[in-house]
């Protein structure tokens, strides 16, 4: 009765779904569970979200999008904002980012700042990465450099 | 049939026997692996341990390491430090067990080990991940463990912190 008057069928239908959802939620969609304050208020913590990891497949990385970085593998990602593309120079003074010396308008950013940083040149092969909460202190919030590699995908939702 | 019942009884016999052999005799990067994992459940610890049983572990995990071993963490924490001997990281791992207070989830993920061409020393690149209670925030950071051989055995010689973002 379980598995309805065609058992066959309904084993074959649980069998592709199974392998379905193990591709997807695998090499396509990374499901991530948000633990911490340094994206707020876009991104509470504890919320969840999916990683689409075929996003930079036809394109590179833009400017405003978030983003999930890797550090030595999947099991601990990084959620955060890319505010620099490579060759630019990225600085922070008086808590606005300055891009090639220009103020980079940013309407996700609703918290107050006041971080200070000296300019930053960008290979290549890096981008600049920053969370949204900059209300915190700068030294509590892991920013900064990194490169192309370690990007795992964007942030769907 | 009857062959190709004996060739998978054999296919099946030999995978038995190379699986048998890799858990018997497990290469390096598999002992350091499983060192590393041991290493983990003891940085753990709960708030009401038994003192006992916080100098046991401390002892086991000092066991682990050498003597002179060098640790380099970043902020929060901001130490660098070079022990002189067991004993002192006995001490220092009861000192920081006592001042944290709470209870402490260590948890080693994404493990890479790199061994030295003459398989006397290791580089493993992790990921930690810790707990801490009355928090909800999981703590996440990149560890470097620098490894050697010594007597037959993997001790810990250099622990440090590595920056995420340059």
């Amino acid at each position: 009765m379980l598995f309805g008057k065609n058992p066959k069928a309904t084993l074959i239908r649980i069998a592709v779904l199974v392998t379905v959802c193990w591709v997807v939620f695998s090499f396509v969609l990374l499901p991530i569970r948000v633990t911490g304050i340094s994206m707020l208020p876009t991104y509470p913590n504890q919320s969840l979200n999916l990683v689409n990891r075929l996003a930079y497949f036809w394109h590179e990385p833009q400017r405003g999008d978030v983003v999930s970085i890797r550090l030595t593998g999947l099991h601990g990602l990084f959620m955060k904002r890319i505010i620099g593309l490579p060759g630019e120079t990225v600085a922070f003074v008086n808590g606005r980012v300055l891009i090639n010396g220009k103020i980079l308008d940013e309407p996700y950013e609703k918290l107050s700042c006041d971080w200070n940083s000296p300019p930053v040149t960008l290979a290549a092969d890096e981008y600049y990465f920053v969370g949204d909460n900059r209300s915190m202190p700068q030294e509590d919030h892991a920013q900064g450099v990194k490169k192309r590699i370690y990007i795992v995908g964007k942030v769907l939702l | 049939m009857k062959i190709i019942f004996r060739l998978a009884l054999l296919a099946v016999v030999v995978a038995a026997g190379v699986w048998l052999w890799i858990v018997i005799f497990p290469g390096p990067e598999k002992i350091i692996r499983q060192r590393l994992a041991e290493i983990a459940r003891l940085a753990s610890f709960k708030a009401d341990e038994n003192p006992l049983a916080a100098l046991g572990g401390a002892q086991k995990l000092a066991g682990f390491c050498s003597p002179d071993l060098q640790v380099k963490l970043a902020a929060p924490v901001n130490v660098e430090h070079t022990f002189e001997s067991r004993q002192e990281i006995v001490q220092s791992v009861l000192a920081a067990r006592s001042t944290f207070g709470g209870t402490l989830k260590v948890e080693f993920v994404d493990v890479l080990v790199t061994l030295a061409p003459d398989k006397q020393s290791a580089e493993a690149d992790l990921t930690a991940r810790m707990q801490s209670s009355g928090s909800k925030e999981l703590n996440v950071q990149e560890i470097k463990f620098t490894l050697k051989k010594v007597d037959g055995q993997w001790l810990v010689t250099r622990v440090e912190t590595v920056r995420t973002f340059s």
